[in-house]
């Protein structure tokens, strides 16, 4: 699973026939630093999720396969829409470096 | 899944029967840097997936990579690892919107 921000949505000309009806999003993955990924990646969404929202996205497939059916290819799925993270800085040892 | 633009198809022959009457096509990846960019390019490393939908040259699609890519064929056991899940008619990022098919051949 990996947090990432919705960039907006995808409007598919032609899909695998299990994934008829579906929400597709283009999100970027977000690193600890504050970063983004390199590569876009394109997710099924049933959440919701809105534009420049943060979410978390699972990487496997089991609950596409549920809602959609064993023949389904959908792997990344938001599994929820993110609060907010907490992320604390890095402990001071007391030492000078 | 992650985006790809059509280079070209493989032929297999011979080919072992799982794979046999399947369509493989070579896709490049795209960095968000060049689908900004609206340039045409891509710039991943170069994969070959299989593809159901019938996907052209220079066409965008969205690939699924790992072992849900063999559920299409399911409860058939293929080694499968990609699969052209979309093809793709538009992105739409803030008020900047993109058609899969405005790449360069």
């Amino acid at each position: 699973m990996f947090l990432a921000r919705i960039d907006g949505t995808v409007v598919p000309a032609a899909k695998h026939d299990s994934l008829e009806g579906c929400r597709f999003l283009i999100a970027q993955r977000l690193e600890a630093d504050g970063s983004y990924g390199a590569e876009p990646v394109i997710v099924v969404d049933w959440m919701g999720a809105g534009q420049g929202q943060t979410v978390m996205i699972s990487n496997d497939g089991d609950i596409a396969r549920e809602r959609y059916g064993n023949t389904t290819p959908a792997r990344m799925v938001v599994a929820g829409l993110v609060d907010h993270v907490h992320i604390p800085q890095p402990r001071s040892t007391g030492r000078a470096a | 899944m992650r985006l790809g633009i059509v280079r070209g198809h493989v032929v297999l022959n011979p080919a072992i029967p799982e794979l046999t009457g399947k369509t493989l096509v070579v896709l490049e990846p795209v960095t968000m840097a060049n689908l900004k960019a609206k340039n045409g390019l891509a710039g991943g490393k170069s994969l070959v997936a299989v593809d159901g939908l019938g996907a052209a040259k220079g066409q965008m699609v969205a690939f699924t990579e790992g072992r849900e890519a063999a559920n299409p064929f399911w409860p058939k056991q293929v080694p499968v690892d990609a699969y052209c899940t979309l093809i793709i008619d538009t992105i739409t990022t803030g008020n900047n919107q993109q058609q899969g098919s405005e790449v360069k051949q």
